[in-house]
């Protein structure tokens, strides 16, 4: 009876953890319509703007969740992104085709993933160490090319006509909302996810059990280009043009997100489809909200630094309940 | 117990960020991206740009470098002097870091009520004119132009005030003025530094110097063969120069964990002179001081580079001063008035604005206390002159052209 009640008591202790993300964001949306009303700006605008901020963030981190839940960890992300958006806008002007840009870019962001992913089978080295060299190379490489060909203008792009249809909330909201389904069903209602939280959680175990590491991991890499692809091309929706610091900060923001989420850096069972969609928008509301309320004459830089504390703050919280556990995995 | 802690340590953790809203909310109004709005002085005069009694403009201000001294003397001008006597605010972004970020930041500056857009941030001009134009947003550009095919794109929207500054051909005159006046000071052997090259401004400054200082680049000695050849090469390569009485010993661009070594490879050789087209001044002036090598740059007239000509080896330096921004904000005060300034066939303003020039620590001088404070060489009894409903393309023109030195 005792033992019960303390799983019961451990049960409700996690579904209330689990919901502090959500409850998070929903406080941080109310927030946000707080400080605009209070402020006398439009909220109708400033939704639209978090929300076109927010998409390509929670795209990218979504498709991420594959790579972290096998406790591993992709720098590349916003590189990647970049790479692919330059690529794709040299083949629309070659081409002038926007389906073979489009297929371009998924192409090109699938196989820089699946480079990272071969590259760390092949030599055995952490997948973390191939990402951070394919983050130098891949950038690199996208701003040779944007430089060379972009001349005066410093970045390359696509007539802003060809996507400017596509650039409004419906299209994106569908391109999400399919993305974050296809995620879902892939992680939540198949083996492999089931099989990757497991390498996640215990990959020794994982192993003795007959699940084959490398085949899951290309899984992983190439549900993590997919949402690359997705996002590089939303990248190009909202601004049809490319520059050397063109998603530059993905990298990172994908790490503050998933951990926004509620879900923990070291992968396995605890993984989450929704942490990336949660976290990513409850980061990008906390940066509006921050940027309205402080003063930045005060001192650049004061808004990192607060959304750094809560930053910690979320990660104390949501690691309450199995920190002091022997075996947290 | 245990968890009473915690949450003790957490209310903690939350009362301290609350003390950090509190601390750093200023009493002004504060704005999205940079909250520091300058609230217009109650005593401001009358003017075109409005009287007390009418709303002030607000005018969005968007920015790629916030720490640099020539950016903080330009927004020093804007929100200490300009607001001061005119009834405006502006509102300032954070760094800007590329072109999602500047049409995030207009679109959060056209949900807070702005009018207008003052661009100093320049990774794609067109999505910010385009962004503009779909908010009813005036755009102009306040450092810089838009390239020649941009231009006419543009030049005929209501939206688009204009574009005052340097132009390509500007900077291209003002890496070859540079070159030429250390080919005729008579110094035979140079060092060079890039700074930023690829960047455009940089490509067609380092273009001037080696033209200026009669040299060929891969056989060529026209402008655009020359910077058409430094944009492919992503530098220059010393190997492709040709040289004309002057030899150009060395030459390095970026800047990261070997530049210094460069630079001390470089002065090890004892060239004449260090012809800079880039932030030299911000890098290396201790270093070529301290080697007792000349140098020059392209850069800003600024507190450290007066001490650098004054006391130590600078000997020339193209220079932007801080009021330079002056008449696009009259030209932009103008268009929210209801009276924009248009050429002859209707079209944006767009005047190229020199550098000023000094080559001794009183020609510095003369230019740096002339621009500064109360009375900065474009204070509001010149910029009058081009506000109001009956001011024409060639009164700026005249305004930005006359001599100033």
């Amino acid at each position: 009876m005792a033992q019960s009640e303390l799983v019961k008591k451990h049960r409700v202790r996690e579904l209330l953890v689990a919901l502090l993300p959500i409850a998070a964001l929903a406080v941080l949306f109310g927030a946000l319509c707080l400080v605009v009303n209070i402020k006398g700006y439009r909220l109708d605008m400033y939704l639209k703007i978090v929300f076109n901020e927010g998409v390509v963030l929670a795209i990218v981190a979504t498709g991420a969740i594959f790579i972290y839940s096998l406790g591993s960890f992709d720098i590349s992300l916003g590189a990647s992104t970049l790479f692919s958006a330059t690529i794709g806008v040299m083949v629309y002007n070659a081409s002038g085709s926007l389906p073979l840009m489009i297929l371009t870019i998924f192409g090109v962001a699938i196989g820089c993933s699946l480079l990272s992913s071969v590259l760390a089978s092949v030599f055995h080295i952490p997948v973390f160490v191939t990402t951070v060299a394919m983050m130098s190379v891949l950038s690199a490489v996208a701003a040779q090319i944007i430089t060379t060909n972009g001349g005066a203008l410093g970045g390359i792009g696509i007539p802003a006509t060809v996507v400017a249809p596509l650039d409004n909330v419906p299209f994106k909201l569908i391109a999400l909302a399919a993305f974050a389904l296809l995620c879902v069903f892939v992680f939540d209602f198949t083996k492999i996810g089931r099989r990757l939280k497991f390498l996640g959680s215990n990959a020794v175990c994982a192993k003795l059990s007959g699940i084959k590491v490398n085949v899951y991991a290309i899984i992983a890499f190439v549900m993590a280009g997919l949402g690359v692809g997705l996002g590089a091309f939303l990248t190009l929706v909202y601004t049809p043009s490319v520059t050397p610091t063109t998603a530059g900060s993905i990298g990172m923001n994908i790490l503050v997100a998933i951990v926004f989420g509620g879900m923990p850096i070291s992968g396995g069972s605890r993984s989450r489809i929704y942490a990336a969609l949660v976290g990513g928008f409850s980061y990008i509301l906390l940066n509006n909200i921050l940027k309205i309320v402080i003063d930045s004459g005060a001192g650049y830089g004061i808004s990192q630094i607060v959304s750094a504390v809560f930053f910690l703050a979320v990660v104390y919280v949501t690691s309450m309940n199995y920190r002091t556990k022997l075996l947290p995995r | 117990m245990k968890t009473l802690k915690k949450l003790f340590a957490l209310l903690l953790t939350l009362a301290m960020v609350a003390c950090l809203f509190v601390g750093c909310a200023g009493d002004t109004p504060a704005t999205d991206n940079t909250p520091a709005t300058n609230t217009p002085a109650t005593d401001a005069p009358a003017t075109e740009s409005g009287t007390d009694d009418v709303e002030p403009i607000k005018i969005g201000v968007l920015v790629a470098d916030v720490s640099g001294e020539e950016a903080l003397a330009f927004r020093s001008y804007y929100e200490n002097y300009i607001a001061s006597n005119y009834n405006v605010t502006f509102s300032y972004t954070e760094q800007l870091e590329d072109a999602a970020a500047e049409k995030s930041a207009i679109e959060k500056f056209a949900a807070q009520g702005c009018q207008a857009i003052l661009s100093f941030s320049s990774a794609d001009r067109a999505t910010q004119l385009d962004t503009c134009i779909a908010n009813g947003l005036y755009y102009a550009v306040a450092s810089g132009m838009l390239d020649d095919a941009q231009f006419e794109t543009y030049k005929g929207s209501e939206y688009f005030v204009g574009q005052i500054g340097p132009s390509m051909d500007t900077e291209y005159e003002a890496g070859y003025a540079m070159g030429k006046y250390f080919a005729d000071k008579g110094v035979k052997t140079v060092a060079m530094y890039g700074a930023f090259i690829p960047n455009p401004m940089h490509v067609y400054r380092a273009a001037g110097v080696l033209a200026g200082l009669g040299m060929t680049y891969g056989g060529a000695s026209e402008k655009d063969a020359i910077v058409g050849q430094i944009f492919g090469d992503q530098g220059i390569d010393p190997s492709k120069v040709g040289a004309n009485g002057v030899e150009l010993i060395g030459y390095f661009q970026g800047f990261g964990d070997t530049t210094f070594d460069e630079l001390f490879a470089m002065l090890g050789q004892g060239p004449d002179a260090f012809l800079s087209v880039g932030m030299a001044t911000t890098f290396f002036t201790d270093a070529l001081n301290g080697a007792g090598v000349e140098f020059s740059d392209i850069d800003s007239f600024t507190s450290a580079n007066g001490e650098a000509m004054a006391n130590g080896k600078l000997v020339y330096l193209a220079g932007k001063y801080s009021s330079s921004i002056g008449p696009i904000f009259a030209a932009v005060v103008n268009a929210v008035n209801g009276h924009p300034v248009r050429d002859a066939e209707g079209n944006a303003l767009s005047i190229s604005q020199d550098y000023l020039v000094a080559t001794d620590a009183d020609s510095f001088a003369q230019y740096s206390t002339t621009d500064q404070g109360d009375s900065p060489i474009f204070s509001k009894e010149v910029l009058d002159t081009v506000i109001g409903e009956n001011v024409s393309y060639d009164d700026f023109a005249a305004l930005v052209s006359a001599d100033r030195s």
